[in-house]
């Protein structure tokens, strides 16, 4: 995947996602991406990385439409025309929305299909590592909860003092009452 | 009585994205930023998720930019 540098001091990198609609038939849409790519062109624009998004579901209806289809492309743009791209892109008719982001220095840019291959090949795994996690708290609270107890029943065993046997303490009473020198 | 419950004591939580070296999170990648946002499409708090400061600001930033472009919604 290409990591994004600018070519130059006088370029920045910008990524500008575009969002229209699903169910343009594909002269219009070709039409459509044409007409963008002009106004890349007119902003001196250079695409360094694109990528085109199939049909997505939205999280909510935006101008009516529950479906729409998105481009991410990745440009070298002067940063004094920038501004005058997003107000061409805001009055351009077919696109619903779009966003204009500066990614940070040394970004990689992934296609959104590669990135889903590789979800897919992680999620497992994370959801192992996670059970993984689970179990050992699991063991490690059982294992301090052992612990505990087993203080408990040792501190237990040595408090209680056993008491004075019957017969010693009737001797110690008895010397008492016999000792002389004590006036009861 | 019921013998008194021993609660472990509090430990402070480790933000995940500083344990492997995360400097930007992006809009489009739904996966990472799921977890942080809770049934109503709320952002969950810091207490909650458990993310530093500068990861929590990245993350709202993250997350404003995916509910913008229709990736997430802003109330379910």
């Amino acid at each position: 995947m290409p990591t994004l540098t600018p070519s130059s001091e006088d370029v920045r990198v910008y990524e500008v996602a575009i969002m229209y609609q699903s169910d343009l038939d594909q002269k219009a849409e070709s039409d459509l991406l044409k007409e963008t790519a002009a106004l890349f062109d007119e902003a001196k624009g250079r695409i360094l990385f694109q990528d085109p998004w199939s049909k997505r579901g939205l999280a909510y209806k935006i101008r009516g439409f529950t479906e729409a289809k998105f481009v991410i492309s990745y440009l070298e743009v002067p940063p004094e025309n920038i501004r005058e791209l997003d107000r061409l892109l805001r009055l351009q008719k077919g696109i619903l929305r779009h966003l204009i982001v500066i990614p940070p220095a040394g970004y990689e840019a992934v296609s959104f299909e590669d990135r889903y291959q590789t979800w897919l090949k992680t999620r497992e795994t994370a959801a192992e590592t996670q059970m993984h996690k689970k179990e050992e708290r699991l063991r490690q609270t059982v294992a301090e909860h052992a612990k505990r107890t087993t203080k408990r029943m040792e501190s237990k065993k040595q408090a209680p003092v056993e008491p004075l046997k019957a017969k010693e303490l009737d001797e110690q009473i008895e010397k008492l009452i016999s000792d002389a020198d004590l006036k009861l | 009585m019921a013998a008194t419950q021993q609660k472990s004591k509090p430990t402070k939580k480790s933000c995940p994205f500083d344990r492997t070296g995360v400097r930007y999170l992006d809009y489009k990648d739904f996966p990472t930023l799921k977890p942080y946002i809770d049934y109503f499409g709320n952002i969950r708090k810091r207490y909650y998720s458990g993310l530093c400061l500068k990861h929590q600001k990245l993350l709202k930033n993250a997350v404003e930019r995916a509910r913008f472009m229709g990736v997430l919604a802003y109330r379910k």
